[in-house]
């Protein structure tokens, strides 16, 4: 079958935050610099040669976007300041859009006005519903726990699972990596420990791990403040450990938050200098989750009941636009992508080995 | 400061490198009295170092060292070495006035016969600048064996002023009461032939120059062929090991945003292919490979050569280094991708040799008054006409020759001093104005 090109793949790329990535000589210094980089798997140099001949179906079949985590070794060492590193980082965006059945990703990337209006819309919503519940703290408490609980699984089941099955398709099927059921079992493993240690980010500083482990404690300390919220219901709760728990797990993604805007801000780091709506919108979002959830449970314990039903209103505002709009259709999949991503990209190099001897 | 001696030539030629050199035996092979400067202790600037030039394979010192010598011995030409010219100014069509300050050498050149017998005395060693730091010289020394004035030099910053060089000299030349003598000459025309730097190395530290010690510079691998090389064989530098697996890398400080120099140096390909083909015939057994992004063999005979190369044996391998690191023996690992199959790849030679790019001499312009000089995006002298008459800067009557405007390689030098020096007859030629 012939390659299909579209000679206008960069400029769609550019709506996705691409920079300069027509500037490519071919010199492979960015692949050489890598320390991701395998043999096995040789990137970014063969994603930006893809990316300007706009061989869309080649990238929509690779995983090596989400092998890469933007250390930024590429971009500073890319003797044509071609920024490979964004580059990356558009193909990520772009494929979270193609992953997506829906479209809203696509839009919401490329759009800005869009995001605006997403996010007023579902204020609107919010305002709406307590309004209609006359500011009652009692039940915005409640439904906003039931809609806690509704939204996770409702974005789970109608989003996530079919796009991860799109994902599936693009990378493994369409390709035609076979590889036998059993296979998916005994590597699944590879799944969770990248979903919850990310450990492929620790190789990329040689020296610290800082930034590895913060953003671990993050990944932890978010979803332990959701089981918390959810499940033990820590604005209802007296469990004085529960309560605890929640307390530190919400200043801690307050904390690590706020650097990371601040790096955004400062541009201290290669991979913070072009920032994009959506990386604003994600980061900003968990800060002021950490922050207001911190803030409903203090005024709870401080019985500052006028004050609570405000804040609490500001935290559901918050949580409503970040489980519906960021959640699905923004940067938190890459949460999702990134470790799906390593474990087929398992089963991929596994479908190059012979089957083994237990199989015969 | 106080003396200053005033004599007037007809034209200035700031640099004495092959292009310099060149304009200034033209013009005084034409009857016009030159003021040669160079701010060196020799003649010859680069190029008399090297081994051999692309793509005839000429031996470099064999065209040098005769035109050298011709410049030193023409009686139209007037030499300051170890001199800066310090200060230019117009004073109006065919006057200019340049102030020149010429540096002690400490020795009186005309008596000095070049024995050597201060070198033996002398008790300080440093290392030679002129070996391109792979050997150590001494405080009083002969800048290299085929330098121009070949005469003694002492090297004050590291003398300790023990006199042991005073005492052993059979001619009494070295006089250690000489002081900076400052110039105020008045010429009609200038040429600036001031050439280029070439790029340090450990600008980009993922090389490891000057960490690791059998990564060297191209121009040191240059002394290391050359007919006066150090150690009369070559080895690499960290354990004086014979090499048979040697490296180059291409593009080392040219085309490279990251360093400032986006453009490309117009020599290294060539100048790398050279030294791979001497290498091969020096080292039969030994390896050499080229890690290049484009081969630019652009000049007449270039692209023979480069086939050349490819069939003695020379490999060639399209991707730049990314990064090299040295293993407990002195060997390196290069970090490539290997485009033609589009995979990381890791290499290990024994010795690897840094391509170093050519990076513009700006100094030149602070001479001038105030930005009269214009310099070009890169800081080269700028070309006022680039395609008419390639030799005029933006001062009329200052005339640019050699790489001073730019990266070229020898024979586009000594051809743009041909026509420097033919537009600054030509102006010395017109009928004086009032």
């Amino acid at each position: 079958m012939a390659t299909k090109i579209n000679p206008k793949f960069k400029d769609e790329l550019k709506k996705y935050g691409a920079v300069n990535m027509s500037a490519c000589y071919n010199c492979g210094t960015c692949t050489a610099v890598c320390s991701l980089s395998s043999t096995e798997e040789s990137f970014p140099r063969e994603m930006i040669r893809l990316s300007a001949l706009g061989i869309e179906n080649e990238i929509k079949s690779s995983l090596k976007p989400w092998e890469c985590y933007y250390c930024g070794e590429c971009t500073n060492s890319c003797p044509q300041t071609a920024n490979p590193g964004e580059l990356m980082m558009s193909l990520r965006r772009w494929l979270t859009s193609k992953y997506d059945w829906t479209g809203l990703s696509s839009l919401l990337y490329r759009s800005f006005p869009a995001t605006i209006a997403a996010l007023i819309l579902v204020l609107a919503g919010t305002l709406f519903f307590a309004c209609s519940r006359d500011f009652n703290l009692e039940e915005m408490l409640h439904y906003g726990h039931r809609f806690e609980i509704i939204a996770i699984s409702t974005v789970f089941l109608v989003i996530f699972v079919p796009n991860l099955l799109r994902m599936w398709y693009f990378t493994i099927v369409k390709p035609k990596v076979r590889t036998p059921l059993k296979r998916y079992f005994s590597t699944s493993g590879e799944l969770f420990v990248h979903m919850f240690t990310q450990k492929r980010y620790k190789d990329c500083e040689e020296n610290t791990h800082f930034r590895w482990f913060e953003h671990m404690i993050l990944v932890f300390a978010y979803l332990s403040l959701l089981f918390t919220t959810v499940f033990l219901n820590w604005f209802a709760t007296y469990n004085l450990f529960f309560i605890i728990l929640g307390y530190v797990e919400s200043l801690l993604i307050f904390a690590i938050t706020f650097d990371f805007v601040g790096s955004r801000i400062k541009k201290s780091r290669t991979l913070n200098k072009f920032s994009q709506p959506s990386d604003w919108l994600f980061v900003t979002w968990l800060l002021l989750m950490g922050i207001t959830a911190f803030l409903v449970r203090l005024f709870i314990d401080l019985n500052l009941t006028e004050s609570v039903r405000w804040v609490y209103l500001i935290h559901l505002i918050v949580l409503a636009q970040w489980a519906l709009i960021i959640v699905p259709f923004g940067k938190w999949t890459h949460f999702l992508y990134r470790s799906f991503a390593m474990y087929f990209s398992q089963l991929k190099t596994q479908s190059k080995e012979p089957v083994s001897e237990s199989a015969q | 400061m106080e003396e200053r001696i005033k004599i007037e030539y007809d034209a200035l030629v700031i640099g004495a490198g092959i292009a310099g050199g060149e304009a200034a035996l033209n013009l005084a092979n034409t009857g016009y009295k030159v003021l040669l400067v160079e701010k060196d202790h020799s003649l010859g600037g680069k190029m008399i170092l090297l081994s051999k030039v692309f793509p005839t394979l000429d031996c470099a010192a064999c065209i040098t060292t005769p035109k050298v010598s011709e410049i030193a011995r023409h009686k139209n030409i007037t030499i300051f070495t170890e001199s800066e010219v310090t200060h230019v100014s117009k004073r109006g069509q065919n006057n200019f006035t340049a102030e020149i300050t010429k540096k002690p050498r400490y020795v009186h050149v005309a008596d000095c016969t070049a024995c050597q017998l201060c070198e033996k005395a002398c008790p300080v060693n440093v290392t030679d600048e002129y070996q391109y730091g792979l050997i150590g010289r001494k405080a009083a020394f002969i800048p290299f064996s085929i330098a121009n004035p070949k005469a003694a030099v002492i090297d004050i910053e590291n003398c300790t002023l023990c006199g042991a060089c005073e005492r052993v000299c059979p001619t009494h030349c070295i006089d250690f009461t000489m002081e900076t003598e400052l110039y105020e000459l008045k010429m009609k025309t200038v040429i600036l032939a001031t050439g280029f730097r070439l790029f340090d190395p450990l600008e980009i530290p993922r090389y490891g120059y000057g960490q690791y010690k059998n990564v060297i510079t191209s121009m040191q691998m240059e002394r290391e062929i050359a007919p006066t090389r150090p150690y009369n064989t070559i080895l690499r530098p960290g354990d004086g090991k014979v090499p048979d697996k040697i490296a180059y890398v291409l593009c080392t400080g040219s085309r490279d945003n990251t360093v400032g120099n986006p453009i490309c140096s117009q020599i290294c390909c060539m100048y790398s292919i050279k030294q791979a083909q001497l290498l091969m015939g020096a080292l039969p057994m030994a390896d050499v490979t080229i890690y290049y992004i484009n081969i630019r063999s652009f000049g007449k005979g270039f692209e023979e050569f480069y086939q050349q190369a490819k069939g003695m044996g020379v490999n060639f391998i399209k991707g730049k280094i990314g990064k090299i690191t040295e293993k407990e023996n002195g060997n390196l690992i290069l970090r490539y991708e290997d485009i033609s199959s589009g995979v990381v790849s890791e290499a290990e030679h024994d010795m690897v040799v840094l391509s170093v790019g050519v990076q513009s001499n700006p100094a030149v312009s602070n001479i001038f008054d105030a930005g009269s000089l214009k310099l070009d995006f890169h800081r080269f002298v700028a070309q006022k006409d680039l395609m008419g008459s390639p030799s005029k800067t933006s001062i009329d009557g200052v005339f640019v020759a050699g790489t001073a405007s730019g990266p070229m390689d020898i024979p586009d030098s000594i051809l743009s001093a041909g026509s420097a020096s033919s537009e600054a007859i030509s102006y010395l030629s017109q009928p004086q104005q009032q």
